[in-house]
Order: structure tokens, then C-alpha cells, then sequence
């Protein structure tokens, strides 16, 4: 199991590189045809890496929750909202990043390697706190808000990119290419505003499983802090958007300093060694 | 059969001449009834358009065809043959695909990669088709331009961006505001620029147009026109407040539009404000474009994006040149089969594929010596030659007149030799004998032998 399960990640890594290649030509270039192939790469791959989640899954009779596979499923909720992003709003041009984005996510996994050694050494009540559908569905709703804010952050990107050629009143045929203004300011606060309702219930969930069995200092976890601090910088986004009526370039910049922190956050839970986050090292 | 093309365009004649040689569509039927009615043009297509009027025609020879084209010319309009020949150019063989194809691409127009040319061609195409004057040749060559022309639009960028002023300023509201439906423009001033500008960004579903002018009649007037309200001068900085796109054109030599007026405004907006300054003196103090959220483009700025697009289609148009060439490559293929020497060719080496088959047939089934084999042999090349003989040589001689490719057309069509090209023929033995076909001409023209043992 876990040789097809090995075989059918790097196919998918083959196929998003593809896609890749593909994503950067249709943008480059006017050819409405690779964009076809692009997602249809892209669609390939992201079969193959479901396939390969699902045998690694089995073959380790459930998910391991370690550093390098919780990042193979940030990339795989990543390519899903991806697609979700292209259905509904018929937007192509993200995938020139969020495609790459997930190719790198999956590098990263692979670089880390599918250490299962720190989960070997964990203690009984480590791995209680472990053993509950709650921490499951707190992983995936983190994923997913994770993916929701890195396209909020492409789309806070494209959105600096796009008003500074404007301001500049310069035209390039990347310019071009690039969606309007206002679409690219509508993915970021509607992206903001699914991920934001995920990210709540996903800390909500494992601040639950936390107290339940009976982790001390649970709240003094770096993990723990930093995803508080997230929350509440999105939280502000979201506040000061509605409440304020906050857009444009300013909401740009809070939307990529909050996934900056996302970022911090994914560093440090994969480097310190200290709280009780340590099966996700 | 020669292609011959005789024509004016934008670039060899002023517009005095150019409306004295239109062809609209009510007389094209009289035209090309006229045209044709010789023996010197076979089929004939005109395309009128106000920067061009061309004849393109399938013609029996070719200085004959450009005579005969210039005496329609003449004659239909009334005109002194030689001072018309002073405007016209002519273009013979080959180069009258590429021309064509250069026209359908919107290589040869005014505005280049401008999309009403296509339309105008199919046009042209489609009233000589009523009127019976294409044949085989032009209905190729024209269906083949139409695909050229769609091609060139949907694999190069040569007809995406504007080249007015007027569309880019539309294209830069769309690219701060993605669509313009629901949107509230504001006219600044009553000039003819601007109101120009105005009916593109309404055409694109603009939902509410106020104008302010210090004259509030001429305001009220420009208005009515657009079906909006207009507000009086002195509340301008009230109505921006409501307003996505401004377009300022008035007569003022002070900014009409500052910073320090505009910035409170600016504040508390939580959507873009676009404005486009299109009057010299400019009406907007160009610091408003440091505020946050607010756009301005002046003349020049608008300028620079149609030179900008202008040059993005000059390199786009060396892209469609290329496809101007595979395209063209690919006509003079079909065209190549609709000459005689090939098509004779095509016949004797399947009529010799015919012969060997059946010979190795009847060799299996009789014992023979081998020197009753090689009679058996001449005798079966013998009747192929004898049959083939008259057909071939009175099809050499059909192919030097007027009608020639109507004849190649039907050998070819007779001989099913088409229908190795055609996916829908009528079977796969036929097709495996064209196959062979090739590969005996092929395995010919390599060793410099002509049709297999029995010679032609």
C-alpha cells in the first residue's frame, strides 16, 4: 500500500509540475487550449495525490499527523479550494501560483521526510490526546483555512501589483493578463471570510480535545499562541473590513502580514521542539 | 487557372477615389454577373469596405484576368481606365493568398487586428456565392481565410487591446472595476471627447451618468442625452462622493478637481474612484493620484497605453504572420492536387497498384513459365496503358483551359483519389490503395522511374 501510495505522490508532484509549466505559458502567452491542459493536469494530479493520502492512510491504518503529512494535506486542500475558486468565479490565472504553491508545500513534505520516529516516542497521554475524530476534523479545518488564506494572500499580491502599474500608469503584457482591481480585492475578502469561520472552529475543536484531556498548559504551547494570534489579527481583518469599511491597498497589506504570521506559525510547529504540538514535528 | 487580384485600398488611394469604387451589396449581384460574364473570369469575389474595394478572381490567363478586371472597373464605375490604374494595385499567383489572408487576418488594415474585417470578407464571400461566381477554387481559398482570420483572433492577442482613446480609457475603468455594470460615471464638462468616452462606458452597462458643467442648461442637455441627472458645479465634490469614473474635458485653465478638495472625499470611500482627464489645460491636479484608491489618467497617459497596445499588436502580427504561412502551406497543398501533373500521376499509380494486385492474384493460381508470365504481364500493362491513354491525354489537354481544375476536380473525384485526404470516404480498401499509390510514386521519384514496369 504504501508503495503505490509512494508512486502515486510523486506522479501527482509529475503532474503539478506539468500543470506548472503550463499555468505559466497560458499566462505569458494567449493559449486558451494549455489552459485547458493545465487544469487538466492539475485535475490528474490532484486524483493521484487524493489516491495517495487514502493508501498511505491505509497502509499506516489512519492518517499520522506529523509535520511532512499534515503539509501533503495543506497542499492537497489547497489545489481543492483552488478548483473551487475556478469554478465559481471562473478565474484561471491563480493557478499560475496556488498550483506551484502546492508543488512546493509537497517538496517541502518530501524534504522533511515521512518521519514517524517522533510519534513512536510519544508518551500514553500524547497519544490519547491524539485518538479522537476531534483532531482529525481540527486538522482538516485548519488546511483549509490555511489554503483559504494563502490565495487571499496571492489575490492581496496581485492586488498591490495591479494598482502600482495603475498609479504608475505603465502597461506590461503581464499587466494585461492579470485580473481587475476589483476581483482580485473580492478573492481576497471573500477568501478571507470562508477561511476565517474554518480557522475558528479548527482552534475551537483542539482547544476542546486540549482541555478534555487534561493538557497542561496547553495555552503556553507556541503553536497554540501563534494560531491565537492569527485568529485574532484575521479577526481584526474581518472587523475592520465590515465594521470599518476597510479595502483596497490597506486590506491588501493586513491580508498578506496575516499570512505571513500563518507562515511563522507553519515554521515554528515544525522546528520547536517544546509544548504538546510535538507529534507535528 | 490563375488567381488575380486587382484592387485600392487606404494605402494607395485618397477617399475621393476610393467612394467612387464601392461595391454596396444591392449592386454586387449586377457586379459579378457582369464580371463573370466572359470567357476570361471564371469566379470573382468583390470586397467593399470604406477602406478598401478589391476584385479577386480565378481568371483563364493571367494578364487576360487583370484586363478584364480593369475593364469591369472602368466601365461599371464610369471611369478613365488610366487614370484609375494610378490607384490600383495588382497582384498575381501565389501573393493573392497571402494577401488575402493578410486582409482576412487584419494584417493589411488600417487599425491593425480590428475584428470588422473578417465579417467584411465573409460578406463579400457570401454575396459571390449567391450570385453563383465562386466555383471550387475560391470556395477553398475564402473558407480557408475565414478559419486564417479566426485562428489569428483566438491564438495571438492582436485584436485584445485598444488602440482609441476612448476604448482604453474603457479598458482601464474595467481593469480597476472588472465590470461597469451598476456603476455611477460623472462628466465633467460638456466637450465632444468626453462624451464620446461617455457612450463607451455606458455601452458597457454604466447604470447612472451625472454631469456637471458651469452652465447648467448645457449640463441638463448633455444629460438628457444619456438619460441621467445633472448636478449643479458647486456640489461637484458632493456628486464624487457617489461617483466610480469621472471624465473631466472642460474649458478651465485651473485645476477644476484638487487634491486638497478631493483627499476628505477620498477618505472614506471604500471603492476605487477612476478619473480620466482628457482636457488640455488639464482639469485634474495630477497629486490626486497619490490618494489612495484614486486613479487618474490624463491624455497623454491614455496615450501612452494606445501606443503601448499598438505595439503589442505589431509583435502579435508577426505572430499571425506565421500562422498566415502553415496556413497557406496548407492551401497550395490542396491546390497542388488540383494540377494536372500530379493527378495523372495520382491515376496511372493506382491503376498500376490495381494491375500488380490482380496479377499476383492470377499468378497464384496458374503454373506459369516464366516467360509466359512476363507476356501475361506486358499484356496487363498494355491494356492499362490503352485505357488510361485517351482519358489522361485529353485531361492534359482540358487542364490548359478555362475550365482545367473543374476537369482535375472530377478525374480526382472519378478516381476516388480524394479520398485517402478524407476521413469520410467511402472505404478503407480505396484508401489503402491510394496508400500504396503514394508509396509507388514515392519509391518513384527516388530512383527516377516513371510508372512502374509499363512505363507512360
Amino acid at each position: 500500500m504504501s508503495q503505490i501510495a509512494f508512486v502515486a505522490f510523486w506522479l501527482a508532484m509529475a503532474s503539478y509540475a506539468g500543470a506548472t509549466v503550463l499555468y505559466a505559458y497560458y499566462l505569458l502567452n494567449k493559449r486558451q487550449a494549455l489552459s485547458w491542459y493545465a487544469t487538466f493536469l492539475t485535475g490528474a494530479g490532484f486524483l493521484l495525490h487524493t489516491a495517495s493520502i487514502g493508501f498511505q492512510s491505509s497502509a499506516t491504518d489512519g492518517t499520522e499527523l506529523t509535520g511532512a503529512n499534515v503539509l501533503i494535506l495543506m497542499a492537497w486542500a489547497l489545489v481543492l479550494v483552488y478548483f473551487a475558486l475556478e469554478h465559481v468565479w471562473k478565474l484561471k490565472i491563480y493557478g499560475t501560483v496556488l498550483v506551484p504553491a502546492a508543488l512546493v508545500l509537497m517538496l517541502i513534505a518530501q524534504l522533511l521526510g515521512a518521519s514517524t520516529s517522533v510519534l513512536k516516542e510519544l508518551s500514553g497521554h500524547q497519544r490519547e490526546l491524539l485518538d479522537s475524530w476531534r483532531v482529525g476534523i481540527h486538522v482538516a479545518l485548519i488546511a483549509f483555512a490555511n489554503a483559504g488564506f494563502a490565495i487571499a494572500a496571492v489575490a492581496s499580491v496581485a492586488y498591490l501589483v495591479i494598482e502600482r502599474q495603475l498609479k504608475r500608469r505603465t502597461s506590461s503584457k503581464l499587466f494585461k493578463r492579470m485580473p481587475s482591481l476589483a476581483q482580485t480585492d473580492m478573492v481576497a475578502r471573500r477568501s478571507i471570510l470562508w477561511a476565517f469561520p474554518a480557522y475558528s472552529a479548527g482552534l475551537l475543536l483542539g482547544v476542546l480535545r486540549a482541555i478534555e484531556t487534561d493538557v497542561e498548559l496547553w495555552w503556553a504551547d507556541p503553536r497554540v499562541v501563534l494560531a491565537g494570534l492569527v485568529w485574532a489579527f484575521f479577526g481584526g481583518y474581518v472587523l475592520l473590513r465590515w465594521m470599518k469599511g476597510w479595502a483596497g491597498r490597506s486590506a491588501a497589506y493586513l491580508a498578506l502580514a496575516g499570512f505571513v504570521l500563518v507562515a511563522i506559525v507553519a515554521v515554528v510547529a515544525r522546528t520547536v521542539e517544546s509544548g504538546f504540538h510535538l507529534f507535528g514535528l | 487557372m490563375h488567381l488575380v487580384l486587382v484592387g485600392l485600398s487606404h494605402k494607395t488611394a485618397p477617399v475621393e477615389i476610393r467612394e467612387k469604387l464601392t461595391f454596396p451589396a444591392n449592386v454586387q449581384p449586377e457586379a459579378l454577373s457582369a464580371l463573370t460574364r466572359g470567357d476570361e473570369i471564371n469566379e470573382a469575389v468583390i470586397l467593399s469596405t470604406c477602406n478598401r474595394t478589391e476584385i479577386y478572381a480565378v481568371a483563364a490567363t493571367e494578364d487576360g484576368g487583370v484586363e478584364a478586371v480593369l475593364d469591369f472597373l472602368a466601365t461599371f464605375h464610369d471611369l478613365d481606365r488610366h487614370e484609375l490604374v494610378r490607384y490600383l494595385y495588382v497582384v498575381s499567383g501565389d501573393a493573392v493568398v497571402r494577401h488575402l489572408f493578410r486582409v482576412v487576418a487584419s494584417l493589411d488594415s488600417m487599425v491593425i487586428g480590428e475584428a470588422q474585417i473578417l465579417h467584411q470578407v465573409k460578406e463579400a464571400y457570401d454575396h459571390a456565392f449567391s450570385a453563383g461566381a465562386t466555383g471550387r477554387a475560391f470556395n477553398k481559398l475564402f473558407r480557408q481565410s475565414f478559419e486564417v482570420g479566426k485562428r489569428v483572433r483566438t491564438e495571438t492577442a492582436i485584436g485584445e487591446s485598444a488602440v482609441s482613446i476612448s476604448y482604453a480609457a474603457v479598458e482601464l475603468a474595467k481593469k480597476v472595476f472588472d465590470t461597469l455594470d451598476g456603476r455611477t460615471i460623472l462628466i465633467l464638462g460638456a466637450g465632444k471627447m468626453s462624451e464620446l468616452t461617455a457612450k463607451h462606458l455606458v455601452s458597457q452597462g454604466v447604470a447612472r451618468v451625472l454631469v456637471v458643467n458651469r452652465t447648467f442648461a448645457r449640463a441638463e442637455e448633455l444629460a438628457e442625452r444619456f438619460c441621467g441627472t445633472a448636478v449643479e458645479y458647486d456640489r461637484l465634490y458632493d456628486a464624487l462622493r457617489e461617483t466610480d469614473i469621472v471624465i473631466s474635458s472642460t474649458a478651465a485653465t485651473e485645476y477644476v478637481i484638487t487634491k486638497r478638495d478631493l483627499a476628505p472625499a477620498a477618505k472614506h470611500r471604500s471603492r476605487p474612484l477612476f478619473l480620466i482627464d482628457i482636457a488640455v489645460p488639464r482639469d485634474i491636479d495630477p497629486d490626486v493620484n497619490d490618494l489612495s484608491g484614486v486613479f487618474l489618467y490624463d491624455i497623454d497617459d491614455l496615450n501612452g497605453v494606445v501606443e503601448s497596445n499598438l505595439e503589442e499588436r505589431m509583435v502579435e502580427a508577426r505572430r499571425a504572420e506565421g500562422i498566415i504561412d502553415e496556413e497557406i502551406a496548407s492551401f497550395f497543398a490542396w491546390l497542388e492536387a488540383m494540377e494536372v501533373v500530379p493527378t495523372v500521376a495520382a491515376i496511372r499509380a493506382k491503376a498500376e497498384v490495381i494491375r500488380q494486385m490482380e496479377l499476383e492474384k492470377a499468378m497464384k493460381r496458374l503454373d506459369l513459365s516464366e516467360k509466359d508470365r512476363k507476356t501475361v504481364e506486358a499484356l496487363t500493362c498494355a491494356i492499362v496503358n490503352k485505357m488510361l491513354h485517351g482519358p489522361t491525354a485529353r485531361l492534359k489537354k482540358a487542364s490548359a483551359g478555362k475550365d482545367g481544375y473543374v476537369y482535375m476536380d472530377i478525374a480526382r473525384a472519378l478516381y476516388g483519389l480524394e479520398d485517402s485526404e478524407d476521413k469520410h470516404g467511402p472505404g478503407a480498401f480505396r484508401n489503402l490503395l491510394n496508400v500504396k499509390a503514394r508509396e509507388i510514386v514515392e519509391k518513384q521519384k527516388e530512383t527516377g522511374d516513371t510508372f512502374g514496369d509499363c512505363g507512360a
